[in-house]
């Protein structure tokens, strides 16, 4: 078991080194050095003491290989990540550190009911294969798959927001209020609705899409035959058999759709001028700060490798035969 | 069989029984008037080749007919209870409780992700309203029964060999006490050791608890071993029955003449298998007459055109056109 | 499971392709995803016999942001374009950038399966490794950091293969970022394929290592590739609408993401001018649920029970 978990952390730190590394090369490629960059962001009349005081600091005069690399990957490890063009020299880092909670909330209440809803339609649309259940389920979730979540919350805006008027489409707070915190949640709350139903929906549909095909293997399978000829119940096979094996894909792919997941988030926040971390991504790209880009680049690959890790070890627990 | 007045004596009968299976709009009869009838304890065979309806028999008497399968004619009577078997909800409490099975290839048969010990525990919890301890004291009593150190039941069935599992799997179909248990290829998939130690537990068990014991297999070596009975069955129809003994020293229908040849025996220099000459009956375009008649060696000209009925000869019964002239003699001089 | 080889005998050729038309095209998601397909591609293949030239700010032939009427059937957007037109147009750019990224996406992607799987060993190793990273790493992630940088190093201006440097950029970084999955599908069946006798006749025969490759693995990778092809699409699609719609597009050569991106500048949502992101977002929609309708019947034909998706 222990060297099954040492493999799986051990391949992850081998992904996440390799996203450091191709952030390095990246981050060498563009052209002019890192020090010349930074500066003219800061607008400021450059000198030559400055310029290699600059150098000196990224470490620009000594070898690319290993020295500037393992000095690169040293800094990222101790949280520097450079400087931003964009907001006049300030530590990336903290302008990442500063918007990640609000995208950890919008990303995390919107996948925690996506899995939710998703898995439970689904395994249920597989469990009744052809049934009316998984008629609907199937035809939406197909639609909801392939529609783009940004696109989803641009209809949603216009619908819910400027048609209806029901919902704030913009922000996180109502501009100019000065009111009691009590209504400044509720306010956040308000303005939370139509971005998270926007990213919801976009992954509910491939999470039905996934249990569902888990679901109508198992139901073909022979130990779920026995658990019939042992006379149980139909919602005491879904629930004592069928439930946990159809878990086993599932936890696999949703690692696979974390590609939909993070583009999702990004667009969606765009959208909605949510002031997270794909607000910034929009910043970032339009005032092609690199530094901010790169690390943003990280904290996605940290964030992926994680969450593939977190999936790794929970199929140890849900399925005996890979323990070993 | 041997009359009204000892019907309260079966276990099981098996009246007439006729399935169906509908794909796709096209209905194919997978059994066609089955009857036999079966006491507590004895030990019958079902023999034949894929698709002859010995599957399908077993699970219709076990309450386990799939949901595309209709019940076109006959019943199945249970202790002279007719079961419900075309009603899925209806026959669960009988399932487990009366009839159990253990399934071939018990690698699939149990569920990978649960341990042993719950799998056999499961039934006595859900069907004998046994607690968690109770169960779990049961299952491991159940594990010592067939051979399995109690301790194993920690395990989970990847982590034990095919023998080991279809022991398992024997434990599993005991946990409710059942009358019959219905064996669905217990050995297939096992080495021939391993094969003789399950035939050789079941015939043990039997005998120490009293099961009836159906065991459907294409083997007729294996019959042999673990019955007192067999019934042979061809394209959905029992085409012989009689005791092991009768059936091996005289057979009588051209069809299990054929299988006994067909045993490889290294006693008599007969080291391989020779395969029945001709394909296996298409059950939805059946041949007329005896579906047997396109392969029969001994074919007449009777054989095409009318179905043999299955009838008394000697201690047993059989459905050949061959015997129906003496038969009919019998009958005459009796008259 | 059901055997998935199609065995390639030059005679049997005809036969199993009828065969495998008939059964593909019993399936409604084929027709209803082909009817579909065959109007975009037919759309995107003259855009300007049906619409005109693509316009501009300069060339546009109507006033801010109008609501459909008989003369712009789609509306306008904020400079007075016809939204009908700018679709159509960006049925061409849309499906060329998936198009070409997906076979990008198959050729790398066979390639590699193939390699790893016929040669086993050292190289295998290595190539999965590289494919694993691959496979973690979301194409959309990747590319989103790579496409500024390499745009950055190659400039904006000028054409490549008729497309802005900005599209070129964009099909190359997806295809070269979307070929894991193909790969590990090509290499597992490389490796069933290479235990069967015809490939050790070959072998025999004196056949050198590419042509048995070429000659006799790849025709049986074909449904394989085929039906994972059509999903790559669809994928490609949805990274480069979401690309484009960041910004990284290219405003002389608008997508359907683009055409979003630019409405969404505008604010269209906020001015309830629906008619600006409907028509771009519903044809994303119809092309991509058409791939997949493809991809899934493809996949079913060939291999009736296993399914990637219902």
């Amino acid at each position: 078991m222990s060297r099954r978990i040492f493999r799986i952390v051990f391949r992850a730190l081998g992904t996440l080194l390799t996203v450091a590394i191709l952030n390095f090369i990246l981050f060498r490629i563009v052209p002019g050095d890192p020090a010349q960059l930074l500066l003219a962001g800061a607008r400021t009349s450059v000198t030559v003491q400055q310029m290699d005081a600059q150098r000196a600091r990224w470490g620009l005069d000594r070898p690319l290989f290993p020295d500037q690399v393992v000095d690169y990957l040293s800094a990222t490890l101790h949280g520097d990540l450079g400087y931003s063009f964009k907001f006049r020299g300030r530590p990336v880092a903290d302008l990442i550190l500063e918007r990640l909670p609000a995208t950890i909330v919008l990303v995390g209440l919107a996948q925690m009911i996506a899995i939710l809803c998703g898995v439970l339609f689904g395994i249920y649309a597989g469990w009744r294969r052809g049934g009316a259940v998984d008629r609907i389920a199937t035809g939406a979730s197909m639609a909801l798959y392939t529609m783009p979540s940004f696109w989803l919350a641009m209809v949603l805006v216009v619908i819910f927001s400027t048609g209806l008027g029901w919902l704030p489409g913009y922000g996180i707070y109502s501009p100019g209020a000065n009111i009691g915190s009590t209504d400044r949640f509720l306010d956040y709350l308000r303005h939370l609705v139509l971005p998270v139903t926007a990213l919801a929906l976009g992954l509910i549909g491939q999470y039905v899409v996934v249990a569902r095909a888990a679901m109508s293997e198992v139901v073909t399978e022979d130990y779920m035959v026995t658990a019939r000829a042992k006379g149980l119940t139909n919602g005491q096979m879904l629930m004592r058999h069928a439930f946990r094996n159809a878990m086993l894909p599932v936890v696999t792919l949703i690692t696979l759709n974390l590609g939909y997941v993070v583009a999702g988030a990004i667009t969606v926040e765009a959208v909605f001028a949510w002031p997270g971390i794909g607000g910034l991504t929009v910043e970032a790209l339009n005032a092609r700060d690199y530094p901010v880009l790169q690390g943003i680049f990280l904290l996605l690959g940290a964030s992926i490798v994680l969450a593939n890790l977190i999936a790794d070890l929970a199929y140890g627990l849900l399925d005996p035969r890979v323990r070993q | 069989m041997t009359g009204s007045s000892q019907d309260k004596a079966w276990l099981l009968e098996v009246n007439g029984l006729s399935v169906d299976y509908g794909l796709k709009g096209v209905s194919s009869r997978a059994i066609e008037s089955v009857s036999f009838a079966l006491r507590a304890g004895e030990a019958v065979g079902l023999v034949g080749e894929s698709g002859s309806g010995k599957t399908t028999t077993a699970m219709a008497i076990a309450g386990l007919l799939s949901p595309n399968a209709r019940v076109s004619s006959g019943d199945v009577r249970y202790r002279g209870n007719r079961l419900p078997i075309d009603d899925d909800a209806a026959m669960r409490p009988h399932r487990w409780s009366e009839t159990s099975v253990v399934f071939q290839g018990a690698m699939n048969a149990l569920n990978p992700v649960h341990r042993i010990i719950k799998q056999i525990a499961e039934p006595c919890m859900l069907k004998l309203g046994m607690s968690r301890g109770e169960a779990t004291t049961r299952a491991r009593e159940l594990l010592e029964l067939v051979g399995i150190p109690a301790d194993r039941g920690t395990a989970y069935p990847h982590e034990l060999s095919g023998g080991m599992r279809q022991r398992v799997m024997i434990a599993m179909a005991l946990a409710c006490r059942p009358s019959i248990v219905i064996g669905d290829e217990p050995t297939t998939a096992l080495d021939v050791i391993t094969q003789a130690q399950i035939l050789k537990l079941l015939g043990e068990l039997r005998s120490q608890l009293n099961l009836a014991l159906i065991l459907i297999t294409h083997d007729l070596s294996i019959v042999a071993e673990a019955c007192d009975r067999v019934m042979i069955m061809y394209a959905g129809r029992i085409v012989e029955d009689g005791t092991v003994a009768e059936i091996f020293a005289r057979p009588k229908h051209p069809y299990t003449r054929l299988l006994i040849d067909s045993i490889p025996n290294p006693a008599n220099g007969k080291k391989v298998i020779r395969p029945i000459p001709g394909d296996p009956p298409n059950l939805v375009i059946r041949p007329s007459g005896c579906a047997f008649h396109p392969r029969c060696p001994s074919v007449m000209g009777v054989c095409g055109t009318e179905v043999p009925s299955l009838y008394k000869l000697g201690q047993g019964r059989v459905a050949c056109h061959m015997y129906e002239s003496s038969q009919k003699d019998k009958v005459a001089a009796h008259a | 499971m059901s055997e998935s080889t199609v065995r390639y005998s030059p005679r049997g050729r005809a036969g199993a392709i009828k065969g495998f038309l008939r059964r593909f095209l019993g399936y409604g998601g084929a027709q209803v995803g082909l009817v579909c397909l065959m109007f975009f591609l037919i759309v995107a293949a003259v855009p300007g016999i049906l619409v005109g030239p693509l316009q501009t700010a300069i060339n546009a032939t109507g006033d801010f942001l109008v609501p459909p009427s008989s003369q712009h059937l789609l509306g306008t957007d904020e400079v007075g374009r016809d939204v009908l037109n700018l679709v159509v147009h960006g049925a061409r750019i849309s499906l060329t950038i998936a198009l070409l990224a997906t076979v990008i996406s198959l050729v790398l992607g066979t390639t590699i399966g193939m390699t790893a799987g016929y040669y086993g060993g050292r190289a295998d190793v290595w190539l999965m490794r590289l494919t694993d990273f691959f496979f973690v790493m979301p194409s959309f992630v990747l590319a989103l950091v790579i496409t500024p940088v390499v745009l950055e190093v190659m400039g904006r201006g000028g054409e490549i293969l008729g497309l802005r440097p900005s599209l070129f950029v964009i099909i190359v970084v997806i295809g070269m970022t979307s070929w894991a999955f193909v790969a590990r599908i090509v290499r597992s069946q490389t490796l069933s394929l290479k235990e069967r006798t015809f490939i050790d006749r070959a072998r025999i025969a004196g056949s050198s290592n590419l042509s048995i490759m070429v000659r006799h693995l790849l025709p049986n990778l074909v449904p394989q590739i085929g039906a994972n092809g059509a999903l790559v699409v669809a994928g490609a699609i949805y990274v480069e609408t979401s690309l484009s719609f960041l910004g990284l597009g290219d405003p002389l050569q608008p997508s359907w993401g683009t055409l979003l991106s630019l409405a969404q500048r505008a604010g269209a949502a906020s001015a309830g001018a629906w008619w600006c992101l409907g028509a771009p977002g519903v044809c994303v929609l119809m092309v991509s649920l058409s791939f997949v309708l493809i991809g899934n019947a493809l996949d079913d034909t060939f291999n009736p029970r296993r399914r990637v998706i219902p």
